[in-house]
């Protein structure tokens, strides 16, 4: 997920005398919604703007020349356009520049979205061509390129013997590289996608290719574990091209449990025991009856439908099931037959991820599992005042955190997705251990601690990438 | 730079006369660590810590940090002195801070599964507190008797519970650094259990103290099990047993632990207790779960050995094995010195760097043994120790063991793990074009290089001569690798147990 761009810019520009009146939410709010009212016409041009050059890559080494020329290494000539093309490059790239302007990736699919400040003037690349998955030989691993489908990886890591253990929570159709440079919410039981990540093969902003990680084995004890400091921002320090992706054995038998609830007072305690339960589990997804009308729409919804996905040796999955009923006290039916989200074929997983795209989501809530139904309760409540029906998505973490996603049947402009937004923050901020973590909240966020780990970052950002390519800060 | 005495008295005056420490003998104490280093380095670097300091809060932390700026001392952290590689070790005198003095546990917070620990309790001391509250540690460190919390933070150690539980960074909520500027961090937001409101906290695993001082964890607890089982297989050889670990990944099964041994460990065991179990090639596996789990996980495990021509061990050998585990190198009382190679390698080769390991130590004539565990599903640690007397001539050639084994783990597609005076060299090894991103890391936190420097991306020396105060990394390299080849020169095979060499040819 892309942020620091924005937290730059809006930290420069709180900083400007004509808009420091602004309180910092009344500023973060006309910049994301583009309210011509607040701001002056040529920031508002600013961040309208859209990269003039999409570039389709095929291969790395085409990365590789761009960003030499964009860092001025090369010339443009090095790049062997037709004479056509090179002028409109050079037009458009407005060689001679006066201002910064680098390469930054498009996410095949958002859930949320689009950054508050666009790259300005530079290059966007479009990874849909680059989705080769190469899968290892011996051992439970494999080598995505950023493009490679998250369904296309599941499934035929399943026919190779391997097991993906994340999950999209919401199940639209994203690619690998949306969990770098997008916001695709992978996760598993067991921990989030950057746990799933030994390496990533990157261009550096120099236009080297720099492994970060290794491939073959995890990252432990080899001076700084900058991989997993980066994975939610890499997009911003580096150019990632593909992922080493640590997969598990495929379980001798699998299963999928549904449990219906209808009292979110059951719910929350169930869940809250669930997520004691220890190994076996592969994914947990919640949904509400909004959200298992899209999932499911032949099937009638239940107020709340936890499925349960279990892997073990063929007779030991007897003895999880058992412990799992009587972990989830309280719960209406039971089925094993309920399709899962993901074990389907590729055709119905785009169908469903269509109709579930529809919806307008604001990010992502970590809330304690015991304070789900509450959450859920007052997110509905909420929805009904701002006349945009409220559901949520829900994966469960053995860490006790419902990775929940809030959605609304709402048009996608932005006031309404910033005006539920800050609804959802208000929410969350009723509960003890809960966290927003969307961009915007990043943005409004102002614990120093915060503030100072975000500086960090961005400082780490300009030595590493000292060259201004790789998605370069802007200013306003 | 002021004077020691001044130095001195602004310490004492800061944490109190029985807190600091300057005399020879306990400067002495602090020149090395785990490993045993040769007399020679002493030539090479200034291994004796001016002061030793022995701060009890964040505050004196912080307050000693600051004072480096008017001592211009440099700042060496240390937890337990469990490490192999020279990473607590000082290269230029200056004050040690050993935070083993911060060793309480502070809070347990049972709905958000968490405990808060200081950085200089031992993972033993927190794994017993916690399985009195009904939880336990999701992963341990291998020395976890010795090993502090913020020591392993900072080695980015594997150990007990990886496969299951996942590593020490998922382990991880949150963690107060002391950066170089004297000022405290929070290195993550607690609530935010996937790091996405900007998580800094993978930055200091692995860092080997140079971005500042650990002093306070953060760490997530997980419900106690209801049963935990030790199981113990017997194999032809120790190839064997690694493909049998293979197998536990292969076969989607999910032990708390998995590790081997070799037969050499039993010998050595054997030298120092006569009712040690028998030497044998053996994989160690802990099983945990409901009743049920245990007995369906203990019925596939018997499977998969059998598959391999393994012999089940009497229940006797894996409880006892398991009580003792962390505490896995007494033969070092055999030979006064000890040297540990801490490799991590693929887990589909594993067969092969078990013998790999073992052909490395025999051409190199010395007394030692291959062990491994799992470390995930991909990854497995490979970590050999060999014995070594550095009061002998002969002795500091055994560090060259090291050097081979880096080698090998790097051919086999793995790398070392550490840093250190010794590793140094091994960092554009394994990180290659991204090497300047790993180094951009400590010019943020740390420019003026106060804490720990000259340890990642050069050496430093004890000479302040310009040419003499630093040399490259491949140096460290070279001076290793002549080790090497002086060790296999060695006419004969060190022999720290009578029975070792029998129990080669038997």
């Amino acid at each position: 997920m892309g942020l620091l761009r924005d937290w730059n810019y809006v930290e420069k520009a709180v900083q400007i005398p004509a808009l420091a009146e602004l309180i910092r939410e009344a500023l973060i709010r006309a910049l994301f919604v583009r309210d011509d009212r607040v701001l002056p016409p040529d920031l508002i041009g600013d961040l309208n703007r859209v990269p003039p050059v999409t570039v389709k890559v095929k291969e790395d080494a085409e990365v590789r020349k761009l960003v030499r020329v964009l860092n001025g290494q090369e010339s443009t000539v090095s790049l062997g356009l037709s004479a056509e093309d090179y002028h409109y490059f050079r037009t458009q790239l407005g060689v001679g520049r006066t201002r910064e302007f680098g390469v930054t990736m498009r996410p095949r699919t958002l859930l949320t979205y689009d950054w508050i400040v666009p790259e300005q003037r530079g290059v966007q690349l479009d990874f849909t061509g680059y989705a080769g998955i190469e899968f290892a030989e011996d051992g439970h691993r494999a080598i995505a390129q950023v493009g490679a489908l998250w369904k296309r990886l599941y499934d035929e890591a399943l026919a190779q013997g391997h097991y993906v253990p994340f999950v999209p929570t919401v199940p639209l159709d994203f690619a690998v590289g949306d969990a770098l440079y997008g916001d695709a919410p992978f996760s598993s039981f067991r921990g989030g996608f950057a746990s799933y990540v030994n390496a990533l093969r990157t261009i550096s902003p120099y236009g080297q290719r720099a492994r970060i990680g290794f491939e073959e084995v995890a990252n432990h004890g080899t001076a700084y574990d900058l991989l997993h400091a980066t994975i939610p921002l890499a997009g911003e320090f580096f150019i990632p091209l593909s992922a080493a992706l640590r997969f598990e054995a495929k379980p001798a038998a699998r299963k999928t449990l549904t449990y219906a609830f209808d009292d979110p007072a059951k719910l929350s305690p169930a869940l809250d025991k669930l997520s004691r339960f220890g190994p076996g589990v592969n994914w947990v997804h919640v949904t509400d009856a909004l959200a298992a009308k899209i999932l499911r729409p032949a099937i009638a919804p239940e107020a709340f439908t936890v499925q349960v996905s279990l892997g073990a040796t063929a007779t030991g999955i007897a003895a999880k099931e058992k412990t799992l009923d009587v972990a989830m006290t309280g719960f209406k039916t039971k089925n094993a037959e309920t399709p899962n989200p993901y074990d389907v074929p590729v055709d119905a997983y785009r169908k469903t991820a269509d109709a579930a795209a529809r919806s307008l989501f604001v990010g992502e809530v970590r809330v304690p599992a015991k304070s789900f139904g509450d959450f859920l309760g007052k997110v509905r409540a909420f929805g009904d005042q701002s006349a945009a029906k409220a559901g949520a998505y829900a994966s469960l973490q053995e860490t006790g955190t419902a990775s929940t996603y809030p959605f609304f049947s709402a048009p996608k402009d932005r006031i309404k997705m910033y005006d539920l937004s800050r609804g959802i923050r208000a929410i969350v901020a009723r509960f003890p251990g809960a966290a927003f973590t969307s961009r915007l909240a990043h943005l409004w966020e102002e614990e120093p601690n915060f503030l100072r780990r975000m500086t960090l970052m961005r400082s780490l950002k300009l030595e590493i990438d000292a060259a201004h390519v790789v998605q370069p800060l802007v200013v306003p | 730079m002021a004077s020691l005495d001044y130095a001195y008295r602004r310490l004492v005056n800061t944490l109190g006369p029985e807190r600091v420490a300057r005399s020879e003998f306990e400067r002495m104490v602090y020149s090395h660590d785990f490993a045993s280093l040769p007399k020679i380095a002493l030539l090479q670097w200034r291994l004796y810590p001016d002061f030793v300091a022995l701060p009890q809060t964040t505050e004196e932390v912080a307050a000693l940090v600051k004072l480096s700026d008017e001592s211009l001392l440099q700042i060496t952290p240390r937890g337990g002195g469990t490490g192999w590689c020279g990473g607590s070790v000082p290269n230029r005198g200056g004050v040690l801070v050993d935070m083993r003095k911060m060793n309480h546990v502070l809070a347990l917070d049972p709905d958000a599964r968490t405990v808060t620990v200081e950085a200089g309790a031992t993972w033993k001391e927190v794994e017993d507190f916690v399985e009195s509250k009904g939880f336990a540690l999701p992963t341990v460190p291998l020395n976890a008797i010795g090993s502090t919390v913020g020591g392993a933070i900072n080695s980015g150690s594997t150990g007990f519970g990886g496969l299951r539980g996942g590593s020490l960074r998922d382990a991880i909520a949150n963690l107060d650094v002391i950066l170089p500027d004297g000022t405290l961090l929070k290195t993550a937001s607690q609530a935010d259990s996937g790091g996405q409101l900007a998580n800094l906290t993978p930055l200091f695993l692995g860092a080997e103290g140079t971005l500042g001082i650990v002093t306070k964890a953060v760490l997530r607890i997980v419900p106690k099990p209801e049963v935990s089982k030790p199981l113990t297989y017997s194999f032809s050889d120790l190839a064997t047993a690694a493909r049998f670990l293979k197998g536990i990944v292969d076969a989607a099964l999910t032990p708390y632990h998995a590790a081997l041994m070799d037969r050499d460990h039993f010998v050595f065991e054997r030298a120092l207790r006569a009712d040690s179990p028998d030497p044998t090639d053996l994989a160690l596996v802990a099983v945990q779960g409901s009743k049920d789990d245990v007995a369906d996980q203990e019925k596939a495990m018997d499977g998969l050995a059998a598959k391999e021509k393994g012999t089940k061990l009497p229940a006797t050998i894996g409880d006892r094995l398991w009580r003792d585990r962390y505490n896995n190198y007494s033969a070092r009382r055999l030979s006064r010195g000890l040297m540990i190679s801490y490799n991590l390698v693929p887990l589909r080769g594993l067969p092969a760097a078990v013998e790999k390991a073992a052909e490395i130590r025999d051409k190199l004539k010395l007394n030692g043994s291959v062990q491994a565990h799992v470390v995930d599903t991909t990854t497995a640690a490979l970590d050999p120790y060999v014995l070594m007397d550095d009061t002998k001539p002969s002795g500091g050639t055994a560090l060259g063991f090291v050097k081979r084994m880096v080698d090998a783990a790097f051919k086999m597609e793995g790398h070392p793990m550490g840093l250190g005076l010794f590793l140094v060299f091994n960092l554009r090894k394994m990180h290659g074009n991204a090497t300047s991103a790993y180094s951009a890391v400590k010019g943020v936190f740390d420019p003026r290089k106060k804490i720990n420097g000259g340890k990642t991306f050069e050496v430093w020396t004890k000479y302040p001569w310009p040419g003499l105060r630093a040399i490259p990394p491949p140096g460290m390299a070279i001076g290793l690798e002549v080790a090497a080849i002086l060790r296999r020169l060695k006419p004969t095979r060190d022999r720290f147990v009578r029975a070792y060499e029998h129990t080669k040819e038997g």
